[in-house]
């Protein structure tokens, strides 16, 4: 935590009438305020805090999964002085073998 | 951070959440919302990713992007923010991030075989200058390339075109959009006689129908994708069909999916065509005021080598199709042949070819297409009932049909990238033209695009092997001639040879012809099918390959010499987006170590060549042009010097640096505290950027491309123009009275493009009248029948192979695998199948499988689920992963008129590891 911290500004659409369920439901959810609401048009702004970056997608993909929820959007986005971005996470090059027809120059396969 | 000052930022990130969305807040609210990012500055940018263009904010504080935001005023997503948008911030700081040039060397010498070292930009000048003499003196301009992109910059693309085409008089510039747009793009032209679409996105919001034809809006452009969400869901009427080779997210939506067998979209839209005619639904007033049937040749390849010479010997039974065809029933039937006549493919170098054919031939070419034929051919899932699909088409004919509804065709890779791609786009508006549904507001066939300036770069710059700036072309000898006066060139400069397109850069690479290339902006060695044969071509044959980029790609790992660049917000630049709107944007943060923008790199690389090197007699193999010798550019020396030009001035002098555009100064009043590290390092006191742009769109003005002053797209209450933009008006919809200044007034509609308004007349089988008729102001509907792909699956290579993209990453994921969200997301390309194929194979959900083609194989982990339903006979690999390099597999067949490559279909086996 500390330093390396995101958050996120989510727009949540649901239908009008499924408002105030759909909030109750948002509060149960970690890491999650709710802090605007317009019952007239169903939407629904939450302010998400994620301890590790990774555990961001997965807090939006919650807010997807629940019932009525036609869409969350991320509208806003703040990662000041966040280390982990720079942690880098590619895999290496393709290890496959080589074959009469796959001749994969040996540079890609060290 | 302190728990005050983190729930402070949640505040102000809640309120700016809300009044980008434009939820009612309270003055207190909008208070805090100001508050919390007091000491950040805030500025508009635009969205580094897909064609789109939607609009940013921007914040930045001690030289480093803090936080991003959708821009509430942009009229193209209104705040809102796909997965990838929303990381744009985060692209710039990759772990991996290339800071210094670095050359392959040995013992302190450039070496191919050596290892790449760190050097000095001027070390790195010194070797690609003393590379690119070499290959200039044995080859001449043809033996150079550039490898371009529809992610360049308006000016990036400006510079790189010029100093190719006008500097060293070479036409081997070729842009990636090449693999995206460029059947959209021939499409465009052979019909209206001008580039890009006629509406633009408030179509969605005016519609009622929308037909996406191979277009995964759901995940490829996610913001268009809400808004027509939002249309459907608030407008009853409104009704959605997805037309697609395997079930995606956009399926989730539509009211209608049909799912179809691979480049039978060729099919199915002459069924639309034919049921227009059967049910009288012809709008004839339209139709015969604004158009005129014409058709082509049929016998005109795969855009594949001519030759077997380089194929793999697994390779040679489908390159030897390239020149003889054996004709299946499907196709036989729609070209009036027999099934199993063989064809040689005559008009191979004429593809584009075409004549007017009267309405009676129109209908006699259509004829065939009826249900039975066409269900029989096109319906895509075994599991699916011919009788379910039959009634699938018939009502997406009764949706084009029907007089009270408004409709949009929308899509992108699934038409262009197609052995058939320029007809397939022609085809489509073919259907709306005969309805008289386009353009007007809700009526539009509209292409998409992949890339954030495909077309406002690739496009309207023209950085293409044919083109020149606002439609005008190398072979046309007026259009040269007015290139050449704009840019001050002694007659003749310029080359009317059309120079190698990207994937012929590739094979000119693999057969010697082009000795030295530079790669801008693009990742080509993991993006060009058949990859196999261009990694060999870059690490074995005798050639020096520059690559420019960000982070490294393939690319870069199979380069000679690697370039680091700047990144989008670390430079002054612009884009064009799909619906024709050019958004600018101001340098915000400095390029990391030794990063430099692409412009800097063009610039500062001219300065080391002489007229004297480039102007004097210049052999060009194949030239053939009135006026020009044959095979000879001739030397233009003497005449510069008339144009008061020295055999001693710099192609920078000559080319950038004139004094029209040192009249444009830096600093600006219009950069405010921003920097600009080109014109720095240039050492100029002159607005490089600017002056670039304005002398572009000299191209434009008055010449139905307007853009406006550079100084408008920097106003605060500016979100980019879409052009035309004339008495600086925007036009929304183009060709259409009410709204477009270039119609001739009283005409209604007028589709006023110029190229190729001039036709012989002929029958279906050939021209019969060589005497050209004058179609000025009218779009053309052509008929193009149904022609086999060149590879299908047989009893060795059993299943399609499909390629694409997903929603997380984009292109070869360069920038968004640096993304760690993105990454995590999404971390492998998985290879989606049907669980009856995977079964059979022995195969589970998460084991590793072979995919074979004649080409080449890779490993990746087989997907049964998830977002993607793949029909029985069909598998779906995407692309943007270099560890499951796909391009290994795919084929290079392109559409033999627009020279874009199919990435859609070929034949693979699948196999357990």
């Amino acid at each position: 935590m500390g330093e390396k911290m995101n958050l996120s500004g989510i727009l949540v659409l649901v239908p009008p009438k499924k408002t105030q369920s759909t909030i109750d439901l948002l509060r149960t959810l970690p890491g999650l305020q709710v802090h605007h609401q317009d019952p007239q048009t169903g939407r629904v702004v939450v302010v998400q805090e994620a301890e590790s970056t990774g555990a961001e997608i997965d807090g939006l993909k919650r807010i997807q999964a629940l019932p009525n929820v036609r869409s969350a959007a991320m509208v806003y986005h703040y990662f000041e002085d966040e280390d982990e971005i720079l942690a880098g996470t590619l895999p290496e090059l393709d290890k496959a073998e080589t074959s009469k027809n796959n001749r994969v120059p040996p540079f890609l396969v060290q | 951070m302190t728990t005050t000052r983190r729930d402070f930022l949640k505040t102000s990130i809640a309120a700016a959440t809300a009044a980008t969305v434009g939820i009612p807040l309270s003055h207190t609210v909008r208070a805090q919302a100001a508050k919390a990012d007091g000491d950040w500055r805030w500025d508009k940018g635009v969205c580094r990713f897909c064609g789109v263009g939607c609009g940013i904010m921007l914040a930045t504080k001690n030289g480093r992007i803090v936080a991003t935001k959708g821009d509430p005023d942009a009229p193209v997503n209104r705040g809102l923010n796909c997965i990838k948008g929303y990381f744009n911030g985060k692209i710039l700081y990759g772990k991996d991030r290339l800071t210094q040039p670095l050359m392959r060397t040995q013992n302190g010498k450039f070496d191919k075989k050596g290892k790449f070292t760190p050097v000095t930009w001027e070390q790195a000048f010194d070797e690609m200058e003393r590379q690119l003499r070499k290959a200039h003196q044995e080859l001449g301009p043809t033996g150079m390339a550039i490898f371009g992109s529809g992610q360049y910059t308006i000016q990036e693309g400006y510079a790189s075109a010029k100093l190719m085409k006008a500097g060293f008089r070479s036409n081997n510039i070729d842009p990636n959009a090449r693999h995206c747009m460029a059947s959209a793009v021939a499409g465009f032209i052979q019909t209206f006689g001008i580039d890009e679409p006629a509406g633009n996105y408030d179509d969605i919001e005016h519609t009622d129908t929308m037909v996406l034809w191979g277009a995964n809006m759901a995940e490829m452009h996610p913001i268009l994708w809400s808004r027509i969400a939002d249309r459907r869901l608030s407008a009853e009427q409104t009704r959605v069909v997805n037309i697609t080779t395997f079930r995606n997210m956009s399926s989730d939506l539509a009211d209608l999916e049909i799912i179809i067998r691979p480049q039978s979209d060729l099919a199915l839209q002459n069924y639309i065509a034919r049921e227009i005619i059967q049910r009288e639904a012809v709008n004839w007033d339209f139709v015969e005021k604004h158009c005129v049937f014409a058709t082509g040749p049929y016998d005109i390849g795969a855009g594949m080598r001519a030759t077997g010479e380089f194929a793999f010997a697994s390779e040679q039974d489908i390159q030897a199709k390239e020149l003889v065809r054996t004709l299946d029933k499907f196709e036989a039937v729609g070209q009036r042949k027999r099934a199993g006549d063989t064809i040689k493919q005559q008009n191979r170098g004429a593809a584009g070819r075409h004549w007017t054919i009267s309405f009676e031939d129109f209908k006699k070419a259509v004829a065939p297409y009826d249900v039975d034929f066409v269900a029989e051919l096109a319906k895509g899932d075994a599991d699916e009932s011919i009788d379910q699909f039959k009634d699938k088409i018939k009502q997406l004919a009764d949706l084009y049909i029907d007089a009270n509804r408004k409709v949009v065709s929308f899509w992108t890779m699934g038409f262009n990238q197609h052995q058939r791609g320029t007809w397939v786009n022609e085809q489509t508006y073919m259907n709306h033209l005969l309805l008289g549904k386009q353009a007007t507001p809700g009526n539009s066939a509209f292409s998409l695009t992949g890339q954030p300036s495909a077309c406002g770069t690739a496009r309207e710059v023209g950085t293409f092997a044919h083109r020149l700036p606002a439609d005008m072309v190398v072979f046309n000898p007026k259009h040269r001639a007015r290139a050449e006066d704009l840019w001050k060139l002694p007659a003749q400069t310029l080359n009317p040879k059309v120079g190698s397109h990207i994937t012929k850069i590739m094979r000119d690479l693999e057969d010697g012809s082009v000795k030295w290339a530079w790669v801008q902006v693009c990742n080509p060695f993991q993006c060009t099918a058949n990859a196999n044969h261009w990694i060999k071509a870059a690490r074995e044959m005798d050639n020096f390959i520059i690559v420019s980029d960000a982070y490294p790609g393939i690319s870069a790992k199979v380069a000679d010499l690697i370039l680091p660049s700047a990144m989008i917000f670390e430079k002054w630049g612009g884009y064009g987006n799909a619906e024709r709107r050019t958004q600018l944007w101001r340098e915000q943060v400095p390029p990391p170590g030794q990063a430099r923008s692409d412009l800097w790199q063009v610039l500062e690389f001219s300065k080391r060549f002489k007229l004297k090197d480039v102007w004097g007699e210049q052999k060009i193999p194949g030239l053939k042009s009135k006026g020009f010798q044959d095979g000879v550019l001739p030397d233009v020396l003497a005449a510069a010097q008339r144009l008061g030009y020295s055999p001693e001035s710099t192609l920078y002098e000559v080319l950038f640096a004139s004094a029209e555009n040192k009249k444009h100064k830096w600093p600006d009043p219009l950069a405010k505290d921003h920097d600009n590290h080109t014109v720095k390092i240039l050492g100029e006191d002159w607005f490089v950027e600017k002056a670039l742009f304005e002398e572009y769109a000299a191209f434009g003005r008055g010449h139905m491309h307007d853009l406006a002053p550079f100084d408008v797209y920097y106003r605060d209450d500016v979100r980019g123009l879409k052009w035309p933009v004339v008495n600086g008006k925007e036009t929304q919809w183009r060709f259409n009275e009410k709204y477009d200044p270039y119609v001739k007034s009283g005409s209604g509609f007028d589709f006023y493009g110029p190229a190729l308004k001039a036709l012989p007349s002929g029958d279906l089988d050939g021209v019969t009248t060589a005497e050209k008729t004058a179609l000025a102001g009218k779009a053309k509907i052509f008929f193009r029948p149904y022609a086999a792909p060149v590879e299908e699956p047989d009893a060795t290579y059993d299943l399609w192979l499909t390629t694409g993209r997903v929603l997380e990453h984009w292109h070869s994921g360069t920038m968004t695998r640096r993304v760690p969200e993105l990454h995590r997301a999404v971390p492998t390309a998985l290879m989606y199948i049907h669980p009856a194929d995977a079964k059979a194979r022995g195969l589970k959900r998460k084991d590793v499988a072979w995919i074979e083609s004649r080409r080449g194989k890779i490993k990746a982990v087989v997907e049964t689920k998830g977002r993607n339903t793949m029909p029985k006979g069909s598998v779906f690999v995407p692309w943007f992963d270099e560890g499951v390099f796909i391009n290994k597999v795919t084929l290079d067949a392109t559409c033999p008129i627009s020279k874009q490559t199919d990435f859609k279909k070929c034949a693979v086996k699948v196999y357990k590891t």
